[in-house]
Protein backbone atom coordinates (compact mmCIF):
# COMPACT_ATOMS: atom_id res chain seq x y z
CA UNK A 1 0.00 0.00 0.00
CA UNK A 2 3.00 2.40 1.10
CA UNK A 3 4.01 2.18 -2.83
CA UNK A 4 0.79 3.49 -3.83
CA UNK A 5 0.63 6.54 -1.31
CA UNK A 6 4.52 7.20 -2.65
CA UNK A 7 3.68 6.87 -5.95
CA UNK A 8 1.15 9.77 -5.37
CA UNK A 9 3.28 12.27 -3.29
CA UNK A 10 6.50 11.57 -5.82
CA UNK A 11 3.11 12.23 -8.73
CA UNK A 12 2.36 15.60 -7.25
CA UNK A 13 6.13 16.84 -6.61
CA UNK A 14 6.75 15.88 -10.50
CA UNK A 15 4.02 17.88 -11.51
CA UNK A 16 4.74 20.89 -9.57
CA UNK A 17 8.45 20.70 -10.61
CA UNK A 18 7.23 21.21 -14.12
CA UNK A 19 9.83 18.76 -15.78
CA UNK A 20 10.22 20.13 -19.63
CA UNK A 21 10.13 16.37 -20.80
CA UNK A 22 6.41 16.03 -18.67
CA UNK A 23 5.68 19.13 -20.63
CA UNK A 24 6.99 18.43 -24.05
CA UNK A 25 4.86 14.99 -23.59
CA UNK A 26 1.43 16.62 -22.35
CA UNK A 27 1.94 19.05 -25.47
CA UNK A 28 2.74 16.68 -27.94
CA UNK A 29 -0.43 14.59 -26.56
CA UNK A 30 -2.86 17.51 -26.64
CA UNK A 31 -1.40 18.18 -30.64
CA UNK A 32 -1.92 15.25 -31.74
CA UNK A 33 -5.55 14.48 -30.15
CA UNK A 34 -6.46 18.00 -31.23
CA UNK A 35 -5.41 17.29 -34.90
CA UNK A 36 -7.01 14.41 -35.22
CA UNK A 37 -10.11 15.47 -33.41
CA UNK A 38 -10.09 18.10 -35.72
CA UNK A 39 -9.83 16.35 -39.34
CA UNK A 40 -12.26 13.83 -37.79
CA UNK A 41 -14.68 16.66 -37.78
CA UNK A 42 -14.31 17.80 -40.81
CA UNK A 43 -14.94 14.68 -42.65
CA UNK A 44 -17.44 13.13 -39.75
CA UNK A 45 -20.08 15.76 -38.96
CA UNK A 46 -20.50 17.05 -42.81
CA UNK A 47 -20.97 13.26 -43.98
CA UNK A 48 -22.58 12.02 -40.54
CA UNK A 49 -25.62 15.12 -41.42
CA UNK A 50 -25.80 13.84 -45.42
CA UNK A 51 -26.16 10.50 -44.04
CA UNK A 52 -28.25 11.30 -41.41
CA UNK A 53 -31.21 13.31 -42.85
CA UNK A 54 -31.30 11.96 -46.38
CA UNK A 55 -33.37 8.13 -47.05
CA UNK A 56 -31.58 5.94 -49.08
CA UNK A 57 -31.11 2.61 -50.55
CA UNK A 58 -28.48 0.69 -47.89
CA UNK A 59 -28.80 3.11 -45.20
CA UNK A 60 -29.13 0.53 -42.63
CA UNK A 61 -26.41 -1.14 -43.84
CA UNK A 62 -24.11 1.40 -43.59
CA UNK A 63 -25.47 2.13 -40.16
CA UNK A 64 -23.99 -0.90 -39.09
CA UNK A 65 -20.58 -0.27 -40.41
CA UNK A 66 -20.44 2.82 -39.21
CA UNK A 67 -21.04 1.67 -35.49
CA UNK A 68 -18.74 -1.74 -35.83
CA UNK A 69 -16.21 1.41 -36.94
CA UNK A 70 -17.21 2.92 -34.00
CA UNK A 71 -15.89 0.37 -31.36
CA UNK A 72 -13.18 -1.08 -33.87
CA UNK A 73 -9.69 -1.83 -31.64
CA UNK A 74 -7.16 0.64 -31.49
CA UNK A 75 -4.23 -1.91 -32.18
CA UNK A 76 -5.72 -2.83 -35.32
CA UNK A 77 -6.43 0.39 -36.70
CA UNK A 78 -2.53 0.90 -36.03
CA UNK A 79 -1.14 -2.00 -37.32
CA UNK A 80 -3.26 -1.37 -40.60
CA UNK A 81 -1.93 2.30 -40.45
CA UNK A 82 1.41 0.80 -39.78
CA UNK A 83 1.14 -1.34 -43.37
CA UNK A 84 0.79 1.53 -45.57
CA UNK A 85 2.99 3.85 -43.96
CA UNK A 86 5.90 1.49 -43.56
CA UNK A 87 8.82 1.52 -45.56
CA UNK A 88 7.54 -0.88 -47.74
CA UNK A 89 3.98 0.12 -47.84
CA UNK A 90 2.21 2.07 -50.59
CA UNK A 91 3.22 5.37 -48.69
CA UNK A 92 6.66 4.13 -47.42
CA UNK A 93 7.99 6.60 -49.86
CA UNK A 94 6.84 9.40 -47.60
CA UNK A 95 9.20 8.33 -44.58
CA UNK A 96 5.59 8.98 -41.98
CA UNK A 97 6.12 6.08 -39.85
CA UNK A 98 7.48 7.00 -36.45
CA UNK A 99 6.53 10.17 -37.13
CA UNK A 100 3.84 12.85 -35.11
CA UNK A 101 1.94 12.98 -38.86
CA UNK A 102 1.54 8.81 -38.84
CA UNK A 103 0.08 9.00 -34.85
CA UNK A 104 -2.56 11.84 -36.53
CA UNK A 105 -3.63 9.64 -39.61
CA UNK A 106 -4.02 6.91 -37.08
CA UNK A 107 -6.20 8.42 -34.22
CA UNK A 108 -8.03 10.59 -37.43
CA UNK A 109 -9.19 6.82 -38.73
CA UNK A 110 -9.83 5.97 -34.60
CA UNK A 111 -12.21 8.92 -33.86
CA UNK A 112 -14.20 9.73 -37.51
CA UNK A 113 -16.11 6.97 -36.80
CA UNK A 114 -17.02 7.85 -33.25
CA UNK A 115 -17.88 11.54 -34.70
CA UNK A 116 -19.86 11.19 -37.76
CA UNK A 117 -21.79 8.19 -35.52
CA UNK A 118 -22.90 10.31 -33.37
CA UNK A 119 -24.07 13.32 -35.62
CA UNK A 120 -25.34 10.65 -37.76
CA UNK A 121 -27.36 9.38 -35.47
CA UNK A 122 -28.60 12.23 -34.26
CA UNK A 123 -29.38 14.03 -37.92
CA UNK A 124 -31.29 10.51 -38.59
CA UNK A 125 -34.23 11.44 -35.69
CA UNK A 126 -34.27 15.27 -34.94
CA UNK A 127 -31.68 16.40 -38.11
CA UNK A 128 -34.70 14.82 -40.34
CA UNK A 129 -37.50 16.74 -38.37
CA UNK A 130 -35.67 20.02 -38.28
CA UNK A 131 -35.24 20.09 -42.00
CA UNK A 132 -38.95 19.03 -42.79
CA UNK A 133 -39.48 22.31 -40.31
CA UNK A 134 -37.25 24.15 -41.56
CA UNK A 135 -38.56 23.56 -45.34
CA UNK A 136 -42.18 24.22 -44.38
CA UNK A 137 -41.33 27.95 -42.74
CA UNK A 138 -39.56 28.59 -46.18
CA UNK A 139 -36.76 27.74 -45.55
CA UNK A 140 -33.97 25.98 -48.31
CA UNK A 141 -30.32 25.56 -49.24
CA UNK A 142 -27.62 27.44 -46.94
CA UNK A 143 -30.78 28.29 -44.62
CA UNK A 144 -31.52 24.30 -44.24
CA UNK A 145 -27.64 23.72 -43.57
CA UNK A 146 -27.11 26.66 -41.02
CA UNK A 147 -30.30 25.65 -38.71
CA UNK A 148 -29.65 21.75 -38.46
CA UNK A 149 -25.99 23.04 -37.73
CA UNK A 150 -27.44 25.21 -34.45
CA UNK A 151 -29.86 22.59 -33.94
CA UNK A 152 -27.56 19.97 -33.88
CA UNK A 153 -24.80 22.03 -32.25
CA UNK A 154 -25.10 20.05 -28.58
CA UNK A 155 -24.81 16.65 -30.64
CA UNK A 156 -21.63 18.05 -32.53
CA UNK A 157 -19.60 18.86 -29.53
CA UNK A 158 -20.36 15.94 -27.84
CA UNK A 159 -18.97 13.69 -30.67
CA UNK A 160 -16.21 15.81 -30.83
CA UNK A 161 -15.50 15.76 -26.90
CA UNK A 162 -16.56 12.02 -27.33
CA UNK A 163 -13.84 11.89 -29.88
CA UNK A 164 -11.04 13.78 -28.15
CA UNK A 165 -11.62 11.39 -25.24
CA UNK A 166 -10.66 8.36 -27.41
CA UNK A 167 -8.32 9.96 -28.75
CA UNK A 168 -6.09 11.49 -25.96
CA UNK A 169 -6.68 8.10 -24.09
CA UNK A 170 -5.72 5.53 -27.22
CA UNK A 171 -2.38 3.71 -26.35
CA UNK A 172 -2.38 0.81 -28.97
CA UNK A 173 -2.42 2.84 -32.32
CA UNK A 174 0.08 5.32 -31.08
CA UNK A 175 2.58 3.09 -30.02
CA UNK A 176 2.59 1.08 -32.84
CA UNK A 177 2.99 3.95 -35.74
CA UNK A 178 4.86 6.28 -33.15
CA UNK A 179 7.09 3.69 -31.25
CA UNK A 180 7.40 6.14 -28.28
CA UNK A 181 10.55 7.63 -29.19
CA UNK A 182 11.62 9.89 -26.54
CA UNK A 183 11.66 13.63 -27.36
CA UNK A 184 9.69 12.76 -30.60
CA UNK A 185 6.46 10.57 -30.26
CA UNK A 186 6.37 10.04 -26.99
CA UNK A 187 2.40 10.88 -25.59
CA UNK A 188 0.99 10.73 -22.19
CA UNK A 189 -0.25 6.94 -22.70
CA UNK A 190 2.81 5.46 -24.25
CA UNK A 191 4.50 7.06 -21.49
CA UNK A 192 2.35 5.58 -18.59
CA UNK A 193 2.59 2.27 -20.44
CA UNK A 194 6.13 2.08 -20.42
CA UNK A 195 7.13 3.64 -16.91
CA UNK A 196 4.25 1.09 -15.47
CA UNK A 197 6.60 -1.69 -17.33
CA UNK A 198 9.74 -0.35 -15.64
CA UNK A 199 7.87 0.08 -12.47
CA UNK A 200 8.44 3.78 -12.06
CA UNK A 201 4.85 3.91 -10.66
CA UNK A 202 5.34 7.60 -9.39
CA UNK A 203 5.64 8.95 -12.82
CA UNK A 204 3.16 6.88 -14.50
CA UNK A 205 0.68 7.66 -11.63
CA UNK A 206 1.48 11.37 -12.17
CA UNK A 207 0.79 11.67 -16.28
CA UNK A 208 -2.13 9.38 -15.11
CA UNK A 209 -3.62 12.43 -13.04
CA UNK A 210 -2.37 15.08 -15.87
CA UNK A 211 -4.67 13.09 -18.13
CA UNK A 212 -7.19 12.55 -15.79
CA UNK A 213 -7.06 15.95 -15.01
CA UNK A 214 -7.21 17.24 -19.41
CA UNK A 215 -10.42 14.77 -19.28
CA UNK A 216 -12.10 16.44 -16.45
CA UNK A 217 -12.04 19.95 -18.11
CA UNK A 218 -12.28 19.36 -21.28
CA UNK A 219 -16.10 16.98 -20.18
CA UNK A 220 -16.65 20.30 -17.81
CA UNK A 221 -16.30 22.83 -20.57
CA UNK A 222 -18.90 20.91 -22.65
CA UNK A 223 -20.91 20.31 -19.81
CA UNK A 224 -20.99 23.71 -18.54
CA UNK A 225 -21.68 25.43 -21.90
CA UNK A 226 -24.00 22.18 -23.69
CA UNK A 227 -25.37 19.64 -21.42
CA UNK A 228 -25.97 21.99 -18.21
CA UNK A 229 -28.29 24.57 -20.32
CA UNK A 230 -30.25 21.65 -22.00
CA UNK A 231 -30.80 20.03 -18.46
CA UNK A 232 -31.43 23.17 -16.82
CA UNK A 233 -34.56 22.72 -14.40
CA UNK A 234 -37.56 22.66 -15.84
CA UNK A 235 -40.97 23.66 -13.67
CA UNK B 1 -55.06 29.05 -54.04
CA UNK B 2 -57.25 26.00 -55.06
CA UNK B 3 -55.43 22.73 -54.47
CA UNK B 4 -56.69 19.59 -56.51
CA UNK B 5 -55.60 15.93 -55.90
CA UNK B 6 -55.19 13.86 -59.39
CA UNK B 7 -55.49 10.36 -58.62
CA UNK B 8 -53.04 10.04 -56.05
CA UNK B 9 -51.58 6.70 -54.27
CA UNK B 10 -49.32 6.38 -51.85
CA UNK B 11 -47.42 3.03 -50.69
CA UNK B 12 -45.35 1.82 -47.99
CA UNK B 13 -43.36 -1.06 -48.15
CA UNK B 14 -45.74 -2.86 -50.93
CA UNK B 15 -49.02 -1.41 -48.87
CA UNK B 16 -51.24 1.00 -50.11
CA UNK B 17 -52.13 3.79 -47.26
CA UNK B 18 -53.64 5.96 -49.84
CA UNK B 19 -55.75 5.65 -52.55
CA UNK B 20 -57.19 8.27 -54.36
CA UNK B 21 -56.90 7.16 -57.96
CA UNK B 22 -60.43 6.71 -59.28
CA UNK B 23 -61.87 10.03 -61.14
CA UNK B 24 -64.33 10.65 -58.42
CA UNK B 25 -61.98 10.54 -55.74
CA UNK B 26 -59.98 13.28 -56.40
CA UNK B 27 -60.29 16.50 -53.88
CA UNK B 28 -60.65 19.90 -55.02
CA UNK B 29 -59.62 22.04 -51.28
CA UNK B 30 -60.71 25.68 -52.39
CA UNK B 31 -59.23 28.57 -52.16
CA UNK B 32 -60.24 30.56 -48.77
CA UNK B 33 -61.78 27.98 -46.93
CA UNK B 34 -61.18 25.99 -43.77
CA UNK B 35 -61.55 22.61 -44.79
CA UNK B 36 -61.19 19.76 -42.34
CA UNK B 37 -59.68 16.08 -42.83
CA UNK B 38 -61.76 13.46 -40.49
CA UNK B 39 -61.42 9.99 -39.96
CA UNK B 40 -60.50 6.67 -37.79
CA UNK B 41 -56.55 6.50 -36.99
CA UNK B 42 -54.61 4.79 -40.07
CA UNK B 43 -56.98 6.25 -43.08
CA UNK B 44 -54.07 8.14 -44.27
CA UNK B 45 -55.62 11.74 -43.48
CA UNK B 46 -51.65 13.24 -42.35
CA UNK B 47 -50.19 10.82 -45.32
CA UNK B 48 -52.59 13.22 -47.72
CA UNK B 49 -51.96 15.91 -45.90
CA UNK B 50 -47.71 15.61 -46.07
CA UNK B 51 -48.53 15.00 -49.87
CA UNK B 52 -50.50 17.97 -50.48
CA UNK B 53 -47.96 20.57 -48.03
CA UNK B 54 -44.83 18.99 -50.43
CA UNK B 55 -43.26 16.85 -47.70
CA UNK B 56 -43.69 13.59 -48.98
CA UNK B 57 -43.98 12.53 -52.94
CA UNK B 58 -47.00 10.30 -53.87
CA UNK B 59 -46.19 6.97 -55.51
CA UNK B 60 -48.33 8.04 -58.13
CA UNK B 61 -50.84 10.87 -59.19
CA UNK B 62 -50.19 14.51 -59.07
CA UNK B 63 -51.48 17.86 -56.76
CA UNK B 64 -52.33 21.18 -58.70
CA UNK B 65 -52.02 24.27 -56.96
CA UNK B 66 -54.26 26.67 -59.33
CA UNK B 67 -53.83 24.27 -61.96
CA UNK B 68 -49.84 24.15 -61.68
CA UNK B 69 -47.14 21.01 -60.05
CA UNK B 70 -45.55 22.27 -56.99
CA UNK B 71 -42.73 24.63 -57.57
CA UNK B 72 -40.49 26.42 -54.73
CA UNK B 73 -42.90 29.40 -55.06
CA UNK B 74 -45.97 27.74 -54.32
CA UNK B 75 -43.70 25.97 -51.52
CA UNK B 76 -43.01 29.50 -50.29
CA UNK B 77 -46.68 30.48 -49.32
CA UNK B 78 -47.54 27.13 -47.54
CA UNK B 79 -46.76 25.88 -43.90
CA UNK B 80 -47.46 23.33 -41.76
CA UNK B 81 -47.73 22.16 -38.25
CA UNK B 82 -48.59 19.40 -36.54
CA UNK B 83 -49.91 18.80 -32.73
CA UNK B 84 -46.26 17.74 -31.81
CA UNK B 85 -44.20 20.70 -32.98
CA UNK B 86 -40.78 20.85 -34.09
CA UNK B 87 -39.45 24.21 -31.94
CA UNK B 88 -36.20 25.44 -32.48
CA UNK B 89 -33.71 25.18 -29.46
CA UNK B 90 -33.67 29.42 -29.26
CA UNK B 91 -36.23 31.61 -27.51
CA UNK B 92 -40.30 32.09 -28.26
CA UNK B 93 -39.61 34.87 -29.81
CA UNK B 94 -36.73 33.75 -32.23
CA UNK B 95 -38.65 30.87 -33.21
CA UNK B 96 -41.93 33.26 -34.55
CA UNK B 97 -39.45 35.40 -35.94
CA UNK B 98 -37.27 32.49 -37.65
CA UNK B 99 -39.59 32.52 -40.80
CA UNK B 100 -39.64 36.38 -40.90
CA UNK B 101 -35.68 36.52 -40.69
CA UNK B 102 -34.81 34.17 -43.40
CA UNK B 103 -37.20 36.15 -45.81
CA UNK B 104 -35.15 39.32 -45.14
CA UNK B 105 -37.58 41.22 -43.83
CA UNK B 106 -36.28 44.72 -41.90
CA UNK B 107 -35.84 44.25 -37.93
CA UNK B 108 -38.55 46.61 -36.94
CA UNK B 109 -41.21 44.77 -39.13
CA UNK B 110 -40.27 41.70 -37.60
CA UNK B 111 -40.50 43.02 -33.65
CA UNK B 112 -43.95 44.36 -34.88
CA UNK B 113 -45.38 40.90 -36.27
CA UNK B 114 -43.77 38.94 -33.34
CA UNK B 115 -45.49 41.03 -30.67
CA UNK B 116 -49.09 40.97 -32.47
CA UNK B 117 -48.57 37.28 -32.27
CA UNK B 118 -46.98 37.21 -28.63
CA UNK B 119 -50.28 39.11 -27.39
CA UNK B 120 -52.67 37.77 -30.01
CA UNK B 121 -51.57 33.98 -28.80
CA UNK B 122 -51.35 34.96 -24.96
CA UNK B 123 -47.67 33.96 -24.86
CA UNK B 124 -46.11 37.33 -24.54
CA UNK B 125 -45.22 36.16 -20.65
CA UNK B 126 -42.97 33.66 -22.42
CA UNK B 127 -41.53 35.24 -25.04
CA UNK B 128 -37.54 34.98 -23.44
CA UNK B 129 -38.19 31.28 -22.68
CA UNK B 130 -35.97 28.32 -24.48
CA UNK B 131 -38.75 26.88 -27.02
CA UNK B 132 -37.71 23.53 -25.70
CA UNK B 133 -39.58 24.01 -21.85
CA UNK B 134 -42.55 24.79 -23.09
CA UNK B 135 -46.26 22.98 -22.06
CA UNK B 136 -48.45 20.99 -24.44
CA UNK B 137 -50.72 24.33 -24.85
CA UNK B 138 -47.76 27.32 -25.11
CA UNK B 139 -45.63 24.81 -27.54
CA UNK B 140 -48.92 24.72 -29.73
CA UNK B 141 -49.75 28.12 -29.77
CA UNK B 142 -45.64 28.84 -30.57
CA UNK B 143 -45.72 26.98 -33.47
CA UNK B 144 -48.89 28.29 -34.90
CA UNK B 145 -47.71 32.14 -34.50
CA UNK B 146 -44.90 30.76 -36.20
CA UNK B 147 -46.72 29.84 -38.85
CA UNK B 148 -48.91 32.24 -39.61
CA UNK B 149 -45.96 35.07 -39.01
CA UNK B 150 -45.00 35.09 -42.89
CA UNK B 151 -48.68 35.21 -44.05
CA UNK B 152 -48.80 32.20 -46.01
CA UNK B 153 -51.96 31.41 -47.99
CA UNK B 154 -52.07 27.95 -47.55
CA UNK B 155 -51.92 26.64 -43.68
CA UNK B 156 -52.19 22.57 -43.18
CA UNK B 157 -52.35 21.73 -39.59
CA UNK B 158 -52.38 17.87 -38.22
CA UNK B 159 -54.41 17.94 -35.36
CA UNK B 160 -53.87 21.52 -33.88
CA UNK B 161 -55.39 21.24 -30.95
CA UNK B 162 -54.94 17.54 -29.27
CA UNK B 163 -54.28 17.60 -25.69
CA UNK B 164 -54.32 21.15 -25.18
CA UNK B 165 -56.70 22.81 -22.70
CA UNK B 166 -60.01 24.38 -23.55
CA UNK B 167 -58.96 28.48 -23.34
CA UNK B 168 -55.29 27.40 -25.68
CA UNK B 169 -58.18 25.80 -28.45
CA UNK B 170 -60.14 29.12 -27.74
CA UNK B 171 -57.25 31.15 -29.12
CA UNK B 172 -56.11 28.98 -31.53
CA UNK B 173 -59.88 28.89 -33.17
CA UNK B 174 -60.02 32.18 -33.08
CA UNK B 175 -56.97 33.15 -34.48
CA UNK B 176 -57.56 30.35 -36.97
CA UNK B 177 -60.80 31.92 -38.39
CA UNK B 178 -59.92 35.69 -38.12
CA UNK B 179 -57.18 35.12 -40.55
CA UNK B 180 -59.80 33.02 -42.70
CA UNK B 181 -61.92 35.97 -42.63
CA UNK B 182 -59.81 38.96 -42.97
CA UNK B 183 -57.12 37.56 -45.40
CA UNK B 184 -58.56 34.60 -47.40
CA UNK B 185 -56.06 32.10 -45.84
CA UNK B 186 -56.91 28.39 -46.94
CA UNK B 187 -57.05 25.94 -44.14
CA UNK B 188 -56.65 22.35 -43.94
CA UNK B 189 -56.84 20.89 -40.86
CA UNK B 190 -56.74 17.32 -39.52
CA UNK B 191 -59.00 17.29 -36.30
CA UNK B 192 -60.26 13.99 -34.43
CA UNK B 193 -62.21 16.49 -32.73
CA UNK B 194 -66.04 16.62 -34.29
CA UNK B 195 -67.64 19.52 -32.27
CA UNK B 196 -64.48 21.53 -33.85
CA UNK B 197 -64.67 20.19 -36.90
CA UNK B 198 -68.79 21.11 -37.71
CA UNK B 199 -67.50 24.49 -35.17
CA UNK B 200 -64.80 26.14 -37.68
CA UNK B 201 -64.83 23.94 -41.16
CA UNK B 202 -66.66 24.97 -44.60
CA UNK B 203 -66.16 22.00 -46.06
CA UNK B 204 -65.18 17.67 -44.39
CA UNK B 205 -63.35 15.08 -46.19
CA UNK B 206 -64.00 11.88 -44.30
CA UNK B 207 -60.95 9.61 -44.86
CA UNK B 208 -61.35 5.37 -44.13
CA UNK B 209 -59.05 2.61 -44.93
CA UNK B 210 -56.95 5.27 -47.52
CA UNK B 211 -59.88 6.01 -49.50
CA UNK B 212 -62.10 9.08 -49.54
CA UNK B 213 -65.49 8.14 -48.48
CA UNK B 214 -67.37 11.49 -48.55
CA UNK B 215 -66.08 14.95 -49.23
CA UNK B 216 -68.84 18.10 -48.78
CA UNK B 217 -70.40 20.30 -46.28
CA UNK B 218 -70.59 19.45 -42.86
CA UNK B 219 -74.56 19.28 -42.65
CA UNK B 220 -74.20 16.69 -45.79
CA UNK B 221 -71.39 14.72 -43.80
CA UNK B 222 -74.17 14.96 -40.85
CA UNK B 223 -77.16 13.67 -42.72
CA UNK B 224 -74.80 10.96 -44.55
CA UNK B 225 -76.41 7.49 -44.28
CA UNK B 226 -73.04 5.94 -44.72
CA UNK B 227 -72.14 3.09 -42.04
CA UNK B 228 -68.55 3.32 -41.24
CA UNK B 229 -68.93 7.59 -41.04
CA UNK B 230 -72.57 6.89 -38.89
CA UNK B 231 -70.83 5.09 -36.80
CA UNK B 232 -67.41 7.75 -36.77
CA UNK B 233 -69.94 10.76 -35.65
CA UNK B 234 -71.73 8.18 -33.13
CA UNK B 235 -68.50 7.78 -31.44
CA UNK B 236 -66.79 11.12 -31.90
CA UNK B 237 -69.75 12.83 -31.29
CA UNK B 238 -69.29 14.41 -27.71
Amino acid sequence: MDYILNGFVEAFRLIFSFDPEIIQIVLLSLFVSFSSTLYGTLVGVPLGILLGINNFKGKKMVSRFLYTFMSFPPVIIGLFTALFLARSGPFGQYQLMYTSTAMIIAQTILVTPVIMGIVFNHASTSGYEVVQAGKTLGAQGWNILILLVLELKGVIMIALVTGFGRAISEVGAVMIVGGNIRGFTRVMTTFIAMNNNMGQYSVSIAMGLILMTISFLTNSVLYHFIIGDQNEYRD
Amino acid sequence: MNIETRNIIKTYQEKTVLNLEDKNRNLLFGSGKIHGIIGPNGSGKTTLMKIMAGLIAPSAGDVLYNGQSLDQDILSVMTYSTHTPTLFSRSVYENIAYPLKIRKRDKDEIHQIVSQLLEEFEIDDIRDQSARHLSGGEAQKTALARALSFSPQVLFLDEPTANIDPKSIQIIEAALQKRNCEQGLSIIIITHNLSQAFRICNHLTFLDQGSCLFSDTPEKIMASDHPIIDEFISFNRF
